[in-house]
């Protein structure tokens, strides 16, 4: 027999030997722990609120007094309590977890930075009421009505983050995760102005907090 | 038929109105869901580093995201001064769906009254906007939450104040010196009296 016939069973014995040696690796010897990883994906747990556009212009301007030259034109608020609406559409989107959705408001902030005009609020229980005639806004005064599909948030937007009740039925303001909502704004001047700016800036804001319950 | 009709065309006009809103760039914050919780219990005196807060920019705009404390969300406990929070960075600046996360301390005064507090983390959009009209903003809350309780602040090791630390070694080392002088027998005599030259004293002694 030629020597490399003879070397055939030592290879395949040597063959033998690594592939018990491969199915054995994996095993763990009597006494030692084994472990092993498993990869796991979560769902997102982000509370946040997605709104378009970030900027409107007040239009449609009714109201004041055409007696005195201060009745509202176009654009333009006029006094005593004009009344504007903005000129969109606002799009709200619940882009996070189901969470309740405020809404607050800030003062109205004139282009020379000096005396501004403070929410205010009508009807009974108000944060900071109006002073003006009729639950209207007083001197320095200007309220804010948010309106959408559901009706509107009568009493007007408030300093503080309050449940914007327009957002879903039976004055819900409970979104879920991808909710869409359209709003959109009036605002009611005040009876007069300290300020003789034209040009005045106002922040509308919504916050999802957590729920009640949760 | 009539009865529809008066129902769509009002839910119409508000869709053609936002037709042209959904196409513009959108802003958006986000926070974490999970609360802001002190792990463990607070002293007054103590200061502590909270969970850092995650933050995100959901929005399309750049955005720079602002921390507050501030209670408008429904729990209970005493409202967390927001005095007592420090907010390690100024405004954070986060592009489309960037995000980090914000590191806070908390600080509790000396005369705190021990119980449960509660507050919000509240994220707030602080990038600068247009003068005039209306600027529509976001912000996003979670909760803060964490319990004093009365004590010293355990800022030493196991649980002995700072400040207290020297005097509590120094017992413990005359203690332990005790117990070996004790095992071994010396014997250490504290006598009380004039002081004597000894015989074989120096010898500038005797001159």
């Amino acid at each position: 027999m030629p020597a490399s016939w003879r070397s055939v069973p030592a290879a395949m014995l040597l063959a033998a030997v690594t592939a018990c040696g491969v199915v054995a690796g994996p095993q763990q010897a009597a006494g030692r722990s084994g472990s092993i990883s498993v990869s796991l994906q979560t769902v997102p747990i982000v509370r946040s609120v997605t709104i378009s556009p970030s900027h409107a212009s007040f239009v449609d301007c009714r109201g004041g007094d055409g007696g005195v030259n201060t009745r509202s034109a176009g654009d333009k608020l006029g006094f005593p309590n004009g009344t504007c609406q903005v000129s969109t559409a606002i799009v709200i989107t619940n882009s996070g977890i189901a969470s309740d959705i405020d809404i607050s408001g800030s003062d109205a902030v004139p282009a020379d930075g000096m005396t501004g005009w403070t929410l205010c609020n009508s009807g009974g229980s108000p944060a900071v009421a109006c002073t003006g005639r009729h639950d209207r806004p007083g001197p320095d005064q200007y309220e804010v009505v948010n309106f959408g599909t559901f009706g509107s948030l009568h009493r007007g937007i408030t300093d503080r983050p309050r449940c914007d009740r327009i957002l879903g039925p039976e004055g819900s303001c409970w979104a879920t995760q991808g909710m869409v909502v359209i709003e959109g704004l009036r605002l009611i001047g005040p009876e007069w102005s300290s300020d003789v700016s034209t040009n005045w800036t106002v922040t509308i804001t919504w916050t999802p907090v957590p729920g009640p319950e949760h | 038929m009539h009865l529809r009709l008066w129902l769509a065309l009002p839910f119409s006009a508000l869709m053609l109105l936002a037709w042209p809103a959904a196409s513009y760039a959108s802003v958006g914050v986000g926070v974490q869901a999970g609360p802001v919780r002190l792990a463990g219990s607070a002293h007054p005196g103590g200061q502590y580093a909270l969970p850092p807060v995650y933050v995100v920019n959901t929005g399309t705009q750049p955005e720079a995201v602002a921390i507050a404390i501030e209670r408008i969300s429904p729990g209970t406990g005493k409202t967390v001064p927001p005095s007592w929070i420090e907010v390690s960075s100024a405004p954070v600046r986060l592009t489309h769906e960037q995000s980090a996360r914000i590191p806070l301390s908390l600080t509790i005064p000396v005369h705190a009254a021990p119980g449960r507090y509660f507050s919000d983390v509240v994220a707030k959009g602080t990038a600068p906007l247009p003068a005039g009209g209306a600027n529509l903003g976001v912000a996003a809350a979670t909760d803060l939450e964490f319990t004093v309780v009365p004590g010293a602040v355990a800022t030493g090791s196991a649980g002995v104040p700072g400040w207290l630390l020297p005097y509590v070694t120094a017992v413990i080392v005359a203690a332990a010196a005790a117990v070996v002088i004790r095992r071994t027998g010396i014997r250490v005599r504290i006598e009380h009296g004039p002081v004597r030259a000894r015989a074989g004293g120096r010898r500038d002694d005797a001159g």
